[in-house]
């Protein structure tokens, strides 16, 4: 979108709010939902990571024998909270960027009834014993045939409102959206057809596994979250993105590299021997595409620090480009094959995961759903003290997680290549870790439970009636911007 | 002024009107600032710098894939350990004779637990090993007994019924073990050794009997197989290897 005519400007908000009001129920949908199934995860998450420190904590139960809750609190993770944020962020932001109204708002509320459907029966089917056994794939085999159809029937209207869109430029959010589009379908069927269609061998499962795993972090969150802020840091700081021209080659170079990632997972198993170390080498080159998104955007808003720290939504978002950074240190450290003999087989891969999907993607998600939520509803964020609460939890509740399991990983595998000594040292390394990952879970579930009170407030429309965007620094009762309620002063208040 | 009798086309809707009325109920959309992409600012060096790291870092990877699409060539040879390295660290660490046979025979006693139970008293039903003076008394005949069974009176002249033989699949080693844990646990305390070599004999001799396979009775325990097993004795505090019983040499601690 470049600067329209002066014409247009005037009707530009009747557009937008026409836009907003034509998704209102779909996004509502999945963002509530998604909170709710962050919370459920979290919960499964405290369970699964007591388990490893108190063993005989709800040992009793088959329910929650540690195999089945960790499985079923990734799946909640991923496909609850994660990949329904995402549709929440992208049938939202393909829907403006597009500059048309959605008029299958009907079909993709009902596709989402189904796709939440099935993820129920999928986590209901881990826990009852019918998972199977392979990380972010655990879900029964029944339930990726109407998760897939379901996505189509989300996602197909995006692809359409992108087809006949305004001719003109395609902004870069844009070219990551349409990738992520296009990429999910592609590995997530042809990994679930390979795996529990075709049944090949079970090592060839084992690998179409690891590389599921890779590309549904760098084909699918990396580009929603990437896409989604290249939005919102331009559109809250009112700058032009830093540097055009690198942000096109941080996509061209994760649309090359991603694909590659993943079979590093496999080093040592009985496969060719160039796989895995393509896979490691693809795996590093991730950083690229994570530092120029990351720095062409923090670039940005470093010209508009006041406006960073006002903003809820800048506030996440910035912290997600942070921690993308970090994700891409942490790709080039963990993937080099010296660090990965003594880390494949700890918590530090799963520390990799988390600082993915909870530290760079959910928190650009945070900062979407700020930003997306009050124009939706039409209501003002209720509190910002709830927003603050939500905030300092989840960066301290996921800053020690991800400390804890990349560090306390390190710690683990170099127990496990004492082989001479019993295997009960190498836990015994991670034992104090896992305590304080589950103190730190107990943090991000009380910071969700805040975050999933407040949604659903603004969901029933019960936000405030106002035209000031909730900011974070200033109490409401002493706004700069007149008392509350004084609608007459539009424009006035810039940083939301 | 328009005609009453034709649609409200045009000129009804005040546009000053509608749109504040959009101000008002959309304050947050009307306030949003357009999106510019249009940024051309130099970049640092340093990102090139950063850029450049990262694939000399993952061309290293990458070049420990060895040579391309060879798939003879597997697993990388550092990668997997396939044998112990050798010197001070190779396998588990030497220990007391008496420790090790002990440690082994009490896995092995598992056989055992069902009739002669766990504190070896055989709680009534079955006779006690706790003080029997055919398991603590000369080592050829607690060995027939264990590798062919009993049938009629035990040491104590009671008769049980018939002990069934245990020597099935049973090696040199686990008979030592087994036999070892047995005069050393429950309170009993012979503090000697059970060779591998001296339960080796012990097959030997159990197969050379008159009628072999059957279990043996009080009398011909008394007649052939009243004599300690040969073999030369070893000191119970020897240092030996856990795996393969040698002795450890003395340089080797």
């Amino acid at each position: 979108m470049s600067n329209p005519p002066e014409s247009s400007i005037d009707h530009d908000p009747t557009v937008r709010a026409a836009i907003d009001r034509s998704l209102r129920h779909p996004v509502m949908f999945f963002f509530t939902s998604g909170a709710a199934w962050l919370a459920v995860a979290i919960l499964l998450g405290i369970i699964s990571s007591a388990k490893v420190h108190s063993p005989q904590f709800l040992g009793d139960c088959a329910w929650f024998t540690y195999g089945r809750v960790f499985a079923a609190h990734q799946s909640a993770l991923l496909y609850g909270w994660g990949c329904q944020a995402a549709f929440g962020m992208m049938i939202w932001l393909m829907a403006r960027l597009s500059r048309q109204e959605c008029r299958n708002a009907g079909t993709i509320l009902m596709a989402g009834h189904v796709w939440n459907f099935a993820i129920s029966i999928g986590v209901i089917g881990i826990l009852a014993g019918g998972g199977t056994g392979m990380p972010w794939m655990d879900m029964p085999s029944f339930a990726w045939i109407p998760m897939l159809l379901s996505y189509g029937a989300i996602l197909i209207w995006s692809m359409v409102q992108f087809k006949v869109r305004p001719e003109g430029h395609t902004y870069i959010s844009q070219w990551y959206l349409m990738a992520a589009l296009i990429w999910f379908p592609w590995f997530f069927g042809s990994a679930h057809l390979l795996v529990h269609g075709f049944g090949g061998s079970p090592l060839g499962a084992a690998g179409v596994n690891a590389w599921y795993h890779s590309a549904l972090l760098l084909l699918f969150f990396a580009p929603v979250g990437i896409g989604m802020a290249y939005y919102l840091v331009p559109k809250v700081t009112g700058r032009p993105v830093f540097n055009y021209s690198m942000s096109l080659l941080g996509f061209w170079t994760l649309a090359a590299i991603a694909p590659w990632a993943g079979l590093q997972k496999l080093t040592g198993a009985p496969i060719p021997n160039f796989l895995p170390y393509l896979g490691a080498f693809a795996g590093i080159l991730f950083a690229m595409p994570a530092a120029l998104a990351g720095i062409n955007l923090l670039k940005t808003a470093s010209s508009e620090m006041e406006t960073v720290n006002l903003s809820p939504t800048l506030r996440f978002t910035i912290w997600g480009l942070i921690f993308l950074l970090v994700l891409g240190a942490a790709s080039v450290v963990l993937n080099s094959p010296g660090v990965m003999k003594i880390t494949q087989f700890t918590m530090s891969g799963y520390g990799y995961d988390l600082l993915a999907v909870y530290g760079f993607f959910s928190f650009i998600a945070f900062g979407s759903i700020y930003f997306i939520v009050p124009r939706i509803t039409r209501r003002e964020w209720l509190s910002r003290r709830l927003i603050k609460w939500h905030f300092f939890l989840s960066i301290y509740g996921i800053g020690a997680i991800i400390v804890v399991a990349l560090f306390g990983g390190l710690m683990q595998g170099v127990g496990q290549e004492e082989y001479l000594q019993p295997w009960e040292n190498a836990a015994g390394r991670a034992f104090p870790y896992a305590v304080l990952v589950t103190t730190a879970w107990s943090f991000l579930l009380l910071s969700n439970v805040f975050f999933f009170l407040h949604l659903t407030l603004m969901w029933l429309r019960l936000g405030r009636r106002s035209s000031h965007p909730t900011l974070l620094v200033t109490p409401h009762h002493s706004s700069p911007h007149g008392p509350e309620g004084d609608i007459d002063n539009v424009g006035s208040a810039s940083a939301h | 002024m328009q005609d009453s009798q034709k649609p409200d086309l045009d000129e009804s809707l005040n546009v000053t009107q509608s749109h504040d009325r959009a101000m008002r109920e959309a304050a947050a959309v009307a306030r949003e600032k357009h999106v510019d992409e249009g940024g051309r600012e130099p970049l640092s060096l340093w990102v090139f710098g950063a850029s450049a790291f990262i694939l000399i870092f993952a061309g290293l990877a990458l070049g420990n894939a060895g040579s391309f699409f060879n798939y003879n060539e597997t697993v990388k040879s550092d990668y997997v350990r396939k044998t112990f390295d050798s010197g001070d660290n190779s396998g588990p660490p030497p220990g007391e004779a008496l420790k090790i046979y002990m440690a082994k025979g009490e896995k092995i006693y598992g056989k055992c637990i069902g009739c002669h139970a766990p504190d070896g008293k055989g709680g009534g039903a079955y006779p006690a090993l706790a003080g029997s003076e055919w398991a603590l008394g000369e080592t050829e005949r607690f060995a027939m007994v264990v590798l062919n069974g009993l049938s009629g009176p035990t040491s104590t002249g009671k008769t049980y019924g018939v002990m069934p033989a245990q020597g099935i699949g049973m090696s040199d080693v686990d008979l030592a073990a087994v036999m070892t844990y047995v005069r050393n646990a429950f309170g009993n305390s012979k503090g000697d050794v059970v060779t591998k070599e001296m339960a080796a004999e012990a097959i030997k001799i159990s197969e050379a009997r008159a009628n072999p396979g059957s279990p043996v009775t009080a009398d011909e325990l008394k007649a052939d197989h009243l004599k300690d097993l040969p073999g030369d004795k070893l000191d119970p505090t020897t240092m030996i290897d856990p795996v393969t019983l040698e002795p450890v040499e003395a340089a080797a601690e």
